[in-house]
């Protein structure tokens, strides 16, 4: 119900980073009661703009006003009093602590450390099927757990305005489905979300206003029940929406990857993957299609050595690469974007440059003999800034300044440098807007039709349906169905991933 | 949604699953020592005067280690422990000397307190690398205390410029009925029975208020530390400060309060040395605890039931060293049991190669036992320290600090 008062008026809101303006004269109205969509591409300030509404960052210029009151916010903790509640792009989780530990830290007094706690975190989680045992660490959860994890941290706060951070980069529709059902509820109930992806579709089917930005600024509204994918495509990167599906098949008969009957058991002897085989020819990309926490990570994980598998053979090529270690594996032309950018794959402190070499410090142009080779390292950097688009204020720039798309790029244009044979790659457009994911896909495709071999891990199903010449469905560590990506619906596919039928 | 996890409620508090693990382990150790001090027949490897020893020297390894906790979870390496130790000798020596031992160890606690504030401000406020402030703050806190004794305690009755001796001791406590009985049957030397007997006399014979206070400081601590919000949002500050501050954890504060609490322990660890382990003060005299209380820390993998297991163990050889050259020799017999066992224990879990190479390093020592009549002098020095660092080597199968430990944290820096 939409009242008389706005939630959050932001006005004039500026803010400057050394050689970038990340936020200029920026204006949003959120109305009370309603979800409000703010999207744009890279590197456009969304990030920024959310932070400052919520403390963490000082605005340069600008005025805040929640609720009527005009506020001055220094530090989260007087938005949290404010009752703004925040789910980052990136997981605010302490890996050690538990997730009932996570979930209580800063708001110990509503519920106690104890008991108290355990009861209403399994009542939000069962409330809203979030599958969250108080008592896991955090470290055992993969993404999608994680994902739940940070929002039902939002939802226990009870806050009244819930900023969301591309929460659903990483879910798969039937968990963004349930999360809208939340969001309306906690809509009707007067509280007001302002929600950010790059999903077009998604924000459509919830949003009841939406804010474009673009370079730092608002550049319009839109209305949701009037727009299309394309008019909000439009006026966010000003092109057109691109789509993932392949011309002809470049598949050949030579095995790439091949996994015969791998199976892996956790420390209390559980399957986490059990008997799985599947093969990857050159030329040819593999999808796996599953709820997050089925499988994938360990699968990937396997494939990397960074576990070994209890039974069963991984060979590439014509080499049985079962207990190679990560580097041994790399060397030989396995490229690897990981599912989490900040846990794996990047140092945020470092600059660029040294960013592009991690991985391939073994390799030409990162190496000369022994020595680092600066000047090669640079170079290539450019390179990959140039080709994927990475938007950023120079190399010498630490990774942590750039927006989260912007770091996803860079890690996708390492890894598909040095010509490898093999690219494993999980969520690979992870938070990159429409036009850089059109991008990505263009570079995957292109390699593909070199030779490249591709293990797919996505839970976007268009990208999955897209990309891949065959998909396989991975259910409890399990296989549970091939589909053919030219005939199935992602209907089929989401009813295969729950088990509802295999085909 | 996701189908790995299960639900099996598990309620257990940290506290109560470490002590009665731990309360096994101790029972094993027990019976392990009572064995080996009967087939060698070294009476002192139990005698309650090596007991006795083993805990005044355990006590200040075990402060300065509870001191590193606290810095450490908040995410502060403090190696500065020595000179904050060596700080709190000075304080304990000066402030007994006029007012006696126990506002002597408020004194103790205050300088080491003084030392924690100077490694805050510089690594919290300024964002100094920890090792390099932590250095600093030893060479200060030696010099500072080198120079405060010289200038003050020669005027002093009983001092001179290195040193202040004569100093009053905190109360002892002996709990006549329980002691006399201990005693007698420690003196039968029976199996088992007779080595508690010795711990139970040593425990309620003459024992150090001041010990009893730092063993509680180590439950104090568990508890603190992982039993209430207070401890939670300090720990949170140590393994994700960022995360932290998005929760609203004002994690510059708890740094603070962390660090200063360190320094305190240190000190106390420092006025125990002073007041307890020897009648006064010298220049010098914590001879490198601080840097082996870190070090119990570390290989206790950042817990209280690993650091006490640390300390005592480096406390108890310690002693028996001093005490008797014969009992080292019998303390191999102990480690070559003590390997045996831990490898029975891999090879029960299953881990082949483990179990392996433990059994090869027990059979080696146990050789080494059977083919020799001594240890020499030499090798004597060095067995509180072997020992250490093999019995926590193998009892932390995997370390794991803090994640953003050492790390400097700048406010503003999430998302
Ligand atoms: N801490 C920082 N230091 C320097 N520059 C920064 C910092 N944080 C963000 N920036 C810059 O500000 C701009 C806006 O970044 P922001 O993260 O807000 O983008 P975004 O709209 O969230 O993008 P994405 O969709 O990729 O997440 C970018 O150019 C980024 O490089
Ligand atoms: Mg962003």
């Amino acid at each position: 119900m939409p009242s008389a008062v706005d939630a959050v008026q932001l006005r004039g809101i500026g803010k400057r980073f050394p050689g970038v303006i990340a936020n200029q004269d920026v204006d949003v109205t959120i109305r009370s009661g309603t979800v409000h969509a703010l999207i744009g591409e890279n590197g456009a300030g969304k990030s920024t703009l959310m932070k400052i509404l919520y403390g963490v960052q000082r605005p340069d210029d600008g005025t805040i006003t929640i609720e009527g009151k005009g506020v001055v916010l220094k530090s989260p903790t007087e938005a949290i009093e404010a009752g703004v509640g925040m789910v980052f792009q990136h997981f605010m989780l302490a890996d050690n602590l538990t997730v009932l530990e996570n979930m209580v830290l800063g708001a110990e007094k509503l519920h106690g450390i104890g008991d108290g706690a355990r009861t209403e975190i399994r009542r939000i989680s069962d409330r809203f099927g979030f599958d969250l045992d108080p008592d896991v660490l955090v470290e055992k959860l993969g993404v999608a757990a994680r994902q739940r994890l940070e929002i039902a941290k939002v939802l226990y706060r009870g806050a009244r305005i819930i900023i969301l951070d591309e929460p659903t980069a990483v879910l798969v529709p039937q968990e963004v489905e349930a999360l809208f059902v939340n969001l309306r509820e906690l809509t009707a109930a007067g509280n007001s979300v302002l929600f950010i992806s790059h999903k077009l579709d998604e924000v459509l089917d919830i949003a009841d206003d939406i804010t474009v930005m673009r370079r730092g600024t608002t550049v319009g509204t839109a209305d949701p029940r009037t727009a299309t994918k394309h008019e909000l495509a439009e006026l966010m990167v000003g092109s057109e929406l691109p789509s993932p599906e392949t011309a002809e098949s470049t598949v050949t008969e030579t095995v790439e990857l091949s996994l015969q009957d791998i199976t892996l058991t956790d420390e209390f002897g559980r399957d986490l993957l059990s008997g799985l085989s599947l093969n990857i020819r050159r030329g040819e990309v593999l999808g796996i299609a599953g709820v997050e926490g089925n499988g994938q990570s360990e699968l990937v994980e396997t494939i990397m050595g960074m576990r070994i598998p209890t039974s069963g053979r991984i060979m590439l090529g014509d080499q049985d690469v079962t207990h190679w270690h990560t580097r041994q594996l790399r060397e030989a032309g396995i490229g690897y974007v990981p599912e989490d950018r900040h846990r794996h794959g990047l140092l945020l402190e470092a600059p660029l440059w040294e960013n592009r070499i991690l991985g391939h410090q073994t390799k030409a142009p990162s190496v000369k003999g022994p020595w680092i080779n600066r000047k090669g390292a640079r170079q290539d950097t450019e390179r990959i800034v140039r080709d994927y688009d990475v938007r950023a204020p120079g190399i010498d720039t630490p990774v942590r300044a750039l927006s989260g798309g912007n770091q996803q790029k860079l890690i996708v244009g390492r890894e598909m440098s040095g010509d490898p044979v093999l690219l494993i790659a999980s969520h690979p457009t992870r938070g990159v807007d429409v036009g850089a994911q059109a991008a990505i896909w263009g570079h995957i495709k292109h390699a593909r039709r070199a030779g490249l071999a591709v293990l797919l891990v996505s839970a976007d199903l268009d990208e999955l349906i897209g990309l891949s010449d065959t998909i396989q469905v991975i259910l409890r560590g399990r296989f549970v169905g091939t589909f053919d990506p030219a005939q199935v619906t992602p209907q089929d596919l989401g009813a295969a991933m729950t088990g509802g039928e295999a085909a | 949604m996701s189908t790995t996890t299960t639900t099996t409620p598990r309620k257990r508090g940290v506290v109560e699953r470490l002590s009665k693990s731990w309360l096994y382990i101790g029972l094993i150790g027990i019976g392990l020592v009572s064995f080996v001090r009967i087939v060698t027949d070294t009476d002192d490897l139990t005698a309650a005067g090596t007991i006795r020893a083993a805990i005044i020297a355990t006590c200040p390894i075990l402060a300065a280690a509870l001191g590193g906790l606290w810095a450490e979870r908040a995410g502060v390496v403090n190696i500065g422990l020595e000179g904050q130790m060596i700080l709190g000798t000075w304080g304990a020596a000066f402030f007994t000397y006029h007012y006696g031992p126990w506002v002597g160890i408020a004194g103790a606690a205050l300088l080491g307190l003084v030392g924690g504030l100077l490694h805050a401000v510089a690594t919290v406020t300024f964002g100094v690398d920890h090792i390099v402030s932590g250095v600093a703050i030893n060479l200060i806190g030696a010099g500072t205390a080198t120079y405060l004794a010289e200038a003050i305690f020669p005027e002093y009755e009983g001092g001179g410029p290195r040193q202040l001796n004569g100093l009053e001791a905190p109360t002892q406590i002996t709990i006549p009925g329980v002691s006399d009985l201990a005693n007698t049957i420690a003196d039968k030397h029976w199996f088992f029975v007779s080595d508690i007997a010795s711990f139970i006399q040593a425990l309620t014979t003459n024992i150090s208020t001041l010990s009893l206070l730092v063993f509680a400081l180590v439950v104090v601590s568990a508890v603190v530390l992982w039993r209430t919000s207070f401890g939670l949002r300090l720990r949170s500050c140590g393994e994700n400060p960022q995360a932290a501050e998005t929760l609203g954890v004002n994690v510059y504060f708890y740094k603070y309060v962390a660090v200063l609490i360190s320094g305190a322990l240190a000190g106390i660890g420092g006025g125990f040395l002073a007041l307890v382990a020897s009648s006064g003060f010298s220049t010098g005299q914590t001879g490198g605890r601080g840097y082996i209380g870190l070090a119990a820390m570390i290989f206790g993998n950042w817990r209280p039931g690993g650091l006490l297991a640390g300390a005592l163990t480096f406390g108890y050889t310690d002693s028996l060293r001093l005490r008797d050259t014969q009992s080292v020799h019998s303390l191999l017999l102990l480690v070559a049991l003590g390997l045996l066992a831990f490898a029975a224990l891999r090879a029960y879990r299953r881990q082949v190669r483990g179990a392996v190479a433990v059994t090869i390093a027990g059979l080696a020592v146990l050789a080494w036992f059977l083919s020799t009549d001594s240890v020499p002098r030499e090798f004597t020095v060095m067995t509180p320290y072997v020992t250490t660092l093999f019995v926590l080597a193998l009892g932390a199968q995997r370390l794991r600090m803090p994640a953003a430990d050492g790390e400097t944290y700048r406010k503003g820096s999430a998302g």
